[in-house]
This record gives C-alpha cells, structure tokens and sequence, in this order.
C-alpha cells in the first residue's frame, strides 16, 4: 500500500470504509460493524430516487414554468414568399382593339401586333416577372361578345382604328376615358398589304409606348424580391422598410433606373385611405380666410373621386398665421430678379416643424400640403433652381407652395387666386401616390396606379413576411405568440388571393386582397409582446437560481459520487476475492 | 358669461378690392350656395385684467375666446380654432372639453374669492373632464382613453396616465355647460381624471400659447413667459371647448375658451427685475415697525403693507405688450383688452407719448384698448398710504387635511365654513381617491359647529342630505365619493372618515417611493341658485382644496433579492439535512475514523513532488 491508497482510505467517512482497510485505521479506534445490505441498499435507493426526481420531475416543471411559448410559424412558406418563389407576378393586360366595318382583315391585322409585341417582350426571355400584353380581337360593338371582357374595368385600353386620309399613322389619347385613336391612311387597294403591316408596326409601338412605362416601374418593384435578402444583421436592426431600401437593384440595362428610383423615393406608402390637411400659412395675419372648401370641391374632388377605387382620403384645413420658417433658411435678394430666392438645399429644412402644427391624429398616413404666403418685406419669394420656381414637393410627405401677394393683400382669398395652387397640389397628390406621368389618359394613369400598388403591397407584405421568418430565427429568445402565428397564416392566404386575381386579371381585388396580406404581415411583424423577452440577460436568470441550485446540488452530486465510488470499490474487492 | 357676447361678429374689415371681392361674390353665389357660410369668420377676443390683491399680491387674468361655426368644426374646415385640437375632439367624439393645469394653492383667506367663480380653477396638477358621445359606457370609456392619450400629445403632460384607476364618473357635480339641442344627452358620458403629481411647467405652456391665433407674438399673449408664470405664488391654466347654441335662431358655434389666471407677488416679481439670484434686502430698504418698544437700530421688525408697492406691466412680466392682436378688433366698436380693477384712489398712469385711451367703467375698472405695432405699458406708482384693494367674500372656505398616524390606517378632515351671516350653502363634495386608500365609509362622519340645540329636533344636526359612493376595486378603479351637504350660516362643518392604507405590489411603486402618494385635490361645487336673504342669483361656484401626500408603507426595494436568497439559503439547508439524514451512517464516537489532517497533506505534497520529478 503506498501513500495514495493510504490517503484515499483517509479522507473516506467511517461507513464507507472497506472491510480490508479496516486493520490500517488507528488501533485506538475501534471499527463500526459491518453494515447490512438492506442498509445499502436502501441508501442507494434513496439516492437514486432524489436523482429520479431531480431529473424526471424538476428539470421538466424548470423547463415548462421558464420557457418562451413560441407559436409554431410556416417558416418554409414564409421564406418562399420572401424569395418570390410561390407567385409568379403576372399582369396580364385586355386591350381591345375596334376596328370600323370597312376594315379588312383585322384578325390577322391584330395576330401581327401580337406577334410583333411578343417579339419586342424581351423581359419574357430573362426575366419572371413580365407583362403579357394581349389582344382581343373584336369588331365594334362586339364588347358584349368577349366573355373575358364582359367587365369594363378590366380592358386595360381601348384602341380605336379611325380611317384618316390627311395626317398618315398619328395617335390621339383621350384625357378622360381609356380610349386611344389611332388614325391612318385609309387603304388604297393597290397596297393594302403595306398599309396593314404599317398599321401594325405603329399599334404595337403605340401600345409598347402606352405602357412601357409602368412596366419598368413594375419590373423595378419585383427585382429586390428576387434578389438576396437582406442579411440578417441588416435585419435585426433596421425596420423591414428600410431593409428593403437598403437592397440596390443590381444594375439595369436601362438608363432609367435613376428616374425610377428618383420617383418611387417620393412615393408614400400605400394604405386604403389617407389623410390630406391643407394649411394657409401666412407670415403675417393677412389674408386672414380662404375660400379652401370651394377650391378644394372645384378643382380636387373630381380627381379624389377618380382615385376613390384605390384609395380614399378625408380632407382639414386650417389657417396658421404669424408663422415663420426655419430660422435657418434665409432667403437671399436677388437684383436681377427682383425677387427673394430661396436656394435647393434650403427646401428640405423650409418646413418648420417646431412650430408648425403638422401633426395629425387620424391613423391613415397625413399628406400636407402648404400654401406658404411670405412676410411683405421678404415679396416676392422664389425658387429659380426649382422645377418650378413657386412650389416643390416633399417625398412621402407632401407639397409646398408659395404664394406672392402684392403688398395690400386681400383680407380674404378666393377660389379663383387658389386655382393655380390647388392644381399644382393635384400634381404633388398624384405624384405622391406614384401616379405614372405619362400617357394623358387619367384612367389609364389610375388602372397603372392600382397595378403598381397591388405588386407594392405584394412585395411588402412577402417581404415583411421573410423579415419576420429571419428575425425568428436569428433570436430564439424572442416569444412568438398565438396571435402573430394566425396572423402570418392570414396573411399568406391573402397573398395567395392576391396573387390568384392578379392572374384573372382583375387588379383592384387584387389590391385589395394586398392590401390585408400587408396590414396581416405587418401586425405580425410588429407585435409588442414579441419583444418584451429579449433583454432579459442571462447573468440575471443565474443569479435569481444559484442560491438554490448551488446548495442542493452540491450533497446531491457528492452522494453519487460516494455511491459509485463504493460500488467501484465493492466490484474490486469481489474480484480480488475471485 | 353674457349671452349677449355669443353673437358672433363679423371682423373682416372691407378693405379688400372691390373687383376681387365682387368677382368672388359673383362666383360664389353662381356656384356654390355654401360658399356664403365660408366666409363668415370666426370671431376672437382676448381680454387681460389685472386685479391687486392684499398683501401686494397682482392677479392677472388672460382671457382668450374664440368660436366659430359647428358646421365647419365638423368638415374639419379650421380657421382660427386650433386644428391640433379640433381634429382630436373629432376623433374622439368629444362633445365638451375642461382641461386645467394648476400649481400653488389660491389663498382665499387673504385673496377673497376666485376669479371668475372658480370656474377656471384646477386641482394641483392636471385635471381634465370632458362630456364624451359614444353609443355606451365602454365605447365612452375607449375614446376617454384616446383623447387622454392624444391630449397627452398635444401638451406634452403624462394626461396618458389617466386611466380607469383615476377615471370617475361624478354624478352631482358636474353639469354640462354646452348646448346640445340635437345630442341626444343619454349618449353623453361625462368622464373626469386627475393627476395630482404632474408638475405643470413650461413645456405646457408653449402648446398652450400655440393655440392662440397670435401665438404669444402679438397682443397680450406677448405678456406669457414661462419664467414669469411658472414663479407665480398660484397659476392655473385653463382649456374649455363647447358649443354654444343661439337660441332664437338654433345655429351652433363652437367655442374655445382659454384662460390663465396667475398671483403674482409684486415684491418678489420687482426683487426677481433687481437680481435674478434672491439675496437679503439692504437695512436701508427695510421698513421697520418704530412703534415697538423693543425695536433699535440693530433690529428691525418688518412692518408689512405700509405703501403700495409701485410696478408696471414691463417690471412685473420683463416685457410690454407688443402691439394687439388683429383678430381681437372689430371694426364697429373698442374693444377693452387691457383692463385695470385696481381701487378708485390709485393712480394709474400709462408712459408719456403714447395715444392709447382709458376708459372707465361702470365699477370701476379702467380698461384700455391696443393699437397696432405699438407697445403697451401701464405704471401704477408708488402710494402712501395704501389703498385697500376690494376684497369678494367666498362663499364657503375649505381646507381638507389627514389625520392619524401609522402606516396601516389614516383619516381625513374636510372642515368647510360658511361666513355668511344669512345664507345657507347647499354644495356637493366630491372626492377622487386612488384604489390603495380605501376609506371606510361607516365612518363618514359630518359634524356641525356649533352644534344646534338639543331643542331643533333629531335632524336639525344632519348635513348630509345625499350621498353617492362608488367603491374601489383593487387596481381597477378608485373611489369615488359624492355628498351633497347644506352649510348653515356662519358655522362650520367638519367632515371626518378614516381609511386603510392598502400594501401595493412591489412594481407598483414609483421611483421616489418614500415621497408620498398625492391625493387629488377635492372639488367643492356650489350650484347656481337664488340667495334667499335678498333673491340675488348666485352663478354656479367651484373651490378645490389641495392636494394631500399620503405617505403608504414602503419595503426596502432591495428586498425580492433577499428574499430569493432567504428562501433558497432555507430550502437548501432543510435539503441538506434531510438528504445527509437518509444517506449518511451513523457509528458510535469511538468507532468514527479520525481524519489525519497532517499525514493527508503530506500525501498530497508528496504526490505533487512525485509527479514533478516524472
């Protein structure tokens, strides 16, 4: 026996010495009996069914009463949606085309620009998302006919082929309805063939003109939800907004990008309905009134009117007076103008929020518009590096502008001075709402509007749904509750809806549908409770448990540990026996 | 107020071209038949008076009114009524709004009555109580929450703090001062919260001038500075929206009252002009008692009152009124906006070259109207001996005060005296008390000094007449206590309770936990009635008292730390023992095996050296 045995033997209690040591021990100390092996056995029980109820009953009562409830998410569809891999965007365009009766041959006419336009879609060949322009073919009146055009709002145009004898192939569009003349030199029977090939190289540069806009518009919108999502650490930090922002489009092969990223920076987000306040702001207390409800009912209802199928917007008003700008824009005289200028940068800090009553409780997104009338002494007051050198327009907020009286101002403003301001914030309201500017038809413009809305509250809404389906995954903390888990399940449903109208073509149910998978999407998102667990650290939770877990664990662990140094002992003492 | 003033006038002058305005004409009638009521303007008026009080004090009233048609209140068509507001009444559903920001207490003993009956007046704090339409009691109760919420906005005050715990429904005391004729009034609820620990400062008052179609550039509102108004001895702050209904021809307007009353104490106002740091008075500016025969050249027994105190507007405030407000003009008639309530035989001189007229009224009071781009001063010199300043008899004094000691129970003492001679008082007291103060209520006692004899019969001692109490429910609602009672002439009556301070949750209490829990003030309504000693109408009187601390039993926060280790410290050694009981062996003393400490750690060392030399 050497030392090591020896010490062993030392530090080990009386009742768990061997039987064999026993003879080492000091002689003045007498041995305690041998143990009986019920005894034994009994103490191993004991400590087996301390450690049972430890593990089988403590730890899973720990376990239930600490954990976070996570409601189970579709994390699989989330993602798919996220990457635009469950809807293949479709917009699928009814333009029918009425030829008059002495025209001949206008099927075959309307299966050349059909072919031609096909031909020109270059972005089917590269690109998912994609508009697919096609013709009905129809004679007049024959509207009635078409079972896929029975409702009107879905004939995205209306061509109209007018026999024109003077000016050769030109176009005309109507400003107040969906139809486009298209006149042409009415076919002499030697060159029929020439004239109706001409015809339909012009329709189909027409029809490529009409709506190119709005698909490079659309395309652009669908891009970023191709493209790689944002990383995760971009994620957890930013609202899905401006993650979205943050992804750069990868480079286009048109030159317009710039153009269109310039334009949909303007843009609010979409919401069924919006708030516009207009305000009278004067530098001094004159004009003290204004004929705001007549000008507003003249000169803006109708157009609020034609945008009621996409949104719908409640109007105040109000007159500020004393009110001055920033302090820190100061306009600067201009001799050759004879005119206070304000400069470009100046406009962005213009808005003098400190003191401004601007702000708006109603919950539908406020746009403002700001008719600014100038203290005398700063009169008139301009904007030369400006589009327009009295008014400009603030992204995703709203539109000012200037309004320069003659030096014995009027106590009162009629309608009639308000008419070149209230047009300018027509302007400013349709270009808020990401109204195209091109083609002069009015329900030309709002049909692309509900399109381009409709793939906007589709991107938003899938790409919230990724947002959420990362943040979930990158902080397993985080408690997801029942709510936020049927709310994804609705908001995916409605996306499916969405994405369904959108193939039949009819967009405002689209939008509509959009537009709840939206609000679902982001209910979901931004959750109160979700967030409550996070910063609860764990040094804490530590702190709260080992005053207990530390002094019962300590006997718990050393009993087995003698346990099963006593039965490694016993097991060695059986086989030096053997 | 005079109905008269209601009649809304027109203030747009006509000068704006004659071309321009017929064209308008021409149009608008061609056009649009509701153009007509566009162009009828709101009206506004804004009025000051400055009232000396005893003992040196100056009360300043600002008084700031606007209304303006219902109908265009309603298309949200704002002109001079504040948008801010408007659109959060509208919101909300609220059909009549009292908000009041107060601080200090008013003095009725030396200052008389309040202004204006009381009408303007606030609990310390924030009180807000408003007549809600909402079809019942939990929709009335949603927007209650939205309006405090979006007040709280508006006035950068934590009124979002107001919730059911601080919510009451007053039954007696409170009556709408509107005209409804079309509401249907069952579908108006009124609500009323109080916050008796918001500090009223500054960054109320700057919501409150933005209000104001001058915002504090032109008129009197120029006068309003934080500084000034927040080191007031008391200051209140008032917002009242209602409509008011004509009754001969049935059109709405809708009217924003905006007031501020606010005492100043002249000498520390003049003090504040000389030095912004206090500092003791030089000997030389002291005026001693010489009378007292104990006093000498060393000592010096201030003898207060012995002059009138001279001031001006520009000492008192740091600044003259600049110019007037355009909107407060009218073209037919002066309009007094700067009005003087001081005794007849004090002299009240403006400053040389200045154009602006002084007129007296009937009692008394010289009033002055502004003119443009002009500065206003007045100067009210030095006087020897003092005038007295007309003192108004309240109609009954309150004072409310705990009583007891301990941290379990308390009670409360409300003494309300009457000083009149003749009349009796009828009035309602109403009582807002948070949910850990639950009073028992067979302990509301009411006593009536001096008692009346034994010969006036069993009820001639009994005040109360009528009594509404709503229980609390434990952080859900507070109480509420309403109790009509009739004060005889030129006694007292002395209302007492006792209540049990309740033990809160930890996370209930607020940081400065020792510093007390503060009690709303307790609103004393008088109604309008007729005095019966000589038939004069008596307007409808309101006096508050103020607030109270109560002082609740407060742990040591450090405590659900201690305690988690207590427990476990406890459970482990309970563990412990039963564990080692039920596993150890137990051997007689002689059959225990010694431990040899020096050989075990000769062991260890020998096995360290063992292993290095491997």
């Amino acid at each position: 026996m050497d030392a090591n045995t020896q010490l062993r033997d030392a530090a080990l209690p009386p009742g768990f010495q061997d039987d064999t040591n026993a003879a080492a021990a000091e002689a003045t100390y007498k041995n305690p009996p041998p143990e009986a092996p019920e005894t034994i056995r009994t103490r191993s029980w004991v400590i087996a069914s301390f450690w049972i109820v430890a593990i089988f009953l403590g730890l899973p009562l720990w376990h239930a009463t600490t954990t976070i409830y996570r409601a189970p998410l579709p994390m699989q569809e989330m993602q798919n949606w996220s990457e635009g891999k469950l809807c293949k965007t479709e917009f699928p365009l009814l333009v029918e085309v009425e030829a008059p009766p002495s025209f001949p041959d206008a099927e075959s006419l309307l299966k050349t620009v059909q072919h031609a336009l096909d031909d020109a879609n270059d972005f089917a060949a590269h690109k998912p998302h994609h508009l697919r322009l096609r013709l009905a073919a129809k004679k007049a009146k024959s509207a009635t006919e078409d079972p896929k055009a029975d409702k009107d709002e879905n004939v995205a145009c209306l061509l109209r082929l007018l026999p024109d004898s003077r000016n050769g192939f030109n176009h005309t569009v109507h400003s107040s309805s969906r139809t486009v003349d298209i006149h042409y030199p009415p076919p002499s029977s030697s060159s029929q063939s020439s004239i109706s090939a001409g015809l339909a190289k012009f329709v189909a540069e027409i029809l490529e003109v009409l709506f190119w806009q709005e698909q490079e518009l659309i395309e652009h919108l669908l891009l970023p939800q191709t493209s790689n999502p944002g990383s995760l650490n971009a994620l957890s930090s930013q609202s899905v907004d401006e993650s979205r922002d943050k992804k750069t489009p990868p480079a286009r092969p048109r030159a317009l990008t710039a153009d269109i990223n310039r334009r949909m920076s303007r843009v609010v987000k979409y919401s069924p309905s919006y708030h516009l306040t207009f305000s009278l702001f004067t530098a001094t207390s004159t004009p003290a009134s204004w004929d705001i409800e007549s000008a507003i009912s003249q000169y803006l209802t109708p157009l609020l009117s034609a945008l009621s199928s996409i949104s719908n917007f409640t109007i105040s008003t109000q007159v500020q007076y004393y009110a001055s700008i920033s302090s820190s824009v100061t306009p600067t005289y201009d001799e050759q103008l004879h005119a206070w200028t304000l400069k470009k940068e100046d406009l962005s800090s213009f808005i003098n929020s400190a003191e401004w009553p601007l702000a708006s409780i109603s919950n539908d997104p406020n746009l403002n518009f700001i008719l600014y009338i100038p203290h005398p002494s700063i009169t008139p007051l301009t904007i030369p590096s400006a589009l327009h050198s009295d008014s400009f327009l603030l992204p995703q907020w709203g539109g000012v502008t200037i309004l320069n009286l003659d030096q014995n101002p009027a106590e009162h403003l009629s309608h009639v001075t308000l008419k070149p301001a209230m047009e300018t914030f027509a302007t400013h309201l349709l270009a808020l709402l990401g109204a195209p500017p091109h083609p002069a038809s009015l329900p030309i413009r709002l049909d692309s509007l509900t399109r381009q809305r409709s793939a906007e509250v589709l991107v938003s809404a899938s790409s919230t749904l990724g947002s959420l389906q990362r943040l979930v995954n990158a902080l397993p903390s985080i408690s997801i509750p029942a709510t936020v888990s049927t709310s994804v399940k609705d908001s995916i449903r409605h996306l499916s809806l969405a994405c369904e109208e959108l193939r039949k073509g009819s967009f405002v149910k689209a939008l509509e549908m959009g537009r709840v998978a939206q609000e679902e999407a982001e209910k979901a998102f931004f959750e109160r409770t979700m967030v409550a667990q996070v910063y609860f650290p764990d040094e804490h939770k530590l702190a709260v448990y080992l005053p207990l877990l530390g002094p019962v664990s300590v006997p718990l662990v050393l009993g087995i540990f003698r346990e099963v140094k006593r039965v490694l002992a016993e097991r060695r003492t059986r086989q030096g026996i053997s | 107020m005079t109905p008269t003033s209601l009649v809304s006038r027109q203030w747009l002058p006509s000068s704006s071209p004659p071309l321009l305005q017929l064209l308008s004409r021409l149009l608008s009638t061609l056009l649009l038949f509701s153009l007509a009521g566009s162009t009828v303007a709101d009206t506004y008026d804004e009025t000051l008076l400055l009232q000396p009080l005893s003992g040196q004090f100056l009360l300043a009233s600002f008084n700031f009114r606007s209304h303006g048609p219902i109908q265009a209140f309603n298309k949200q068509m704002f002109q001079l009524f504040p948008r801010s507001l408007g659109q959060i009444l509208q919101y909300t559903h609220t059909r009549e709004l009292h908000l009041r920001f107060a601080l200090g207490r008013w003095d009725s003993e030396l200052w008389g009555a309040q202004p204006d009956d009381g009408q303007n007046a606030g609990g310390t704090g924030v009180e807000l109580w408003a007549w809600v339409e909402a079809d019942n009691d939990v929709e009335a109760e949603a927007r209650w929450t939205s309006l405090n919420n979006a007040l709280s906005g508006l006035f950068c005050a934590s009124l979002n703090f107001i919730d059911s715990t601080r919510t009451i429904r007053p039954v007696m005391s409170f009556s709408p001062t509107g005209d409804y004729p079309t509401t249907n009034t069952t579908r108006l609820f009124l609500l009323h919260g109080t916050l008796p620990k918001e500090p009223v400062c500054t960054e109320n008052l700057t919501p409150f001038l933005k209000l104001l179609p001058c915002k504090g550039k032109f008129g009197i509102s120029t006068l309003l500075d934080g500084h000034k108004l927040f080191d007031a001895s008391f200051q209140s702050m008032s917002i009242d929206v209602r409509p008011i209904c004509s009754a001969t021809t049935g059109e709405c307007d809708i009217e924003i009252q905006q007031n501020i009353d606010m005492v100043l104490d002249i000498s520390r106002s003049l003090q504040r002009k000389d030095s912004p740091v206090p500092r003791p008075r030089d000997q030389h500016e002291l005026i001693c008692d010489a009378t007292k025969s104990y006093g000498s050249t060393e000592y010096c027994y201030p003898l207060d009152n012995s002059f009138d105190l001279p001031w001006s507007l520009s000492d008192l405030f740091g600044k003259s009124i600049l110019g007037r407000c355009p909107f407060a003009v009218r073209s037919d008639q002066e309009v007094a906006h700067v009005c003087i309530a001081a005794p007849k035989e004090r002299i009240v001189s403006l400053p040389e070259g200045s154009d602006v007229t002084q007129k007296t009224l009937e009692d008394g009071r010289r009033c002055y109207t502004l003119r443009d781009n002009q500065p206003f001063d007045v100067f009210l010199p030095k006087q020897e001996p003092p005038t007295s300043p007309h003192r108004q008899e309240p109609l009954l004094y309150a004072e409310r005060s705990f009583t007891g000691h301990g941290q379990e129970h308390g009670g409360v003492k409300t003494v309300l005296r009457n000083p009149s001679t003749t009349d009796a008082v009828e009035v309602v007291y109403l009582e807002s008390l948070p949910w850990f103060m639950k009073p028992y209520l067979h302990t509301l006692k009411a006593e009536l000094l001096p008692s009346p004899p034994p010969s006036a019969g069993k009820d001639a001692g009994k005040v109360i007449s009528e009594l509404y109490y709503r229980p609390a429910l434990d952080r859900k609602r507070g109480t509420q206590l309403e109790a009509k009672l009739v004060v005889p002439p030129n006694s007292v009556v002395i209302m007492t309770y006792d209540f049990e301070k309740a033990v809160l949750r930890y996370t209930e209490y607020p940081p400065d936990a020792n510093r007390g829990f503060d009690v709303a003030s307790a609103v004393i309504t008088i109604p309008p009635h007729r005095r019966k000693s000589d038939g004069k109408f008596v307007p409808a009187t309101s006096i508050r008292t103020t607030s109270l601390l109560l002082s609740l039993p407060t742990p040591d926060f450090s405590m659900p730390y201690n305690v988690i280790i207590f427990t476990s410290t406890i459970m482990a050694l309970a563990f412990g023992s039963i564990f080692n009981l039920l596993v150890r062996r137990f051997v007689a003393v002689d059959e225990v095996q010694r431990m040899n400490l020096k050989a075990t750690i000769k062991g260890w060392i020998g096995k360290l050296s063992k292993s290095k030399e491997e």
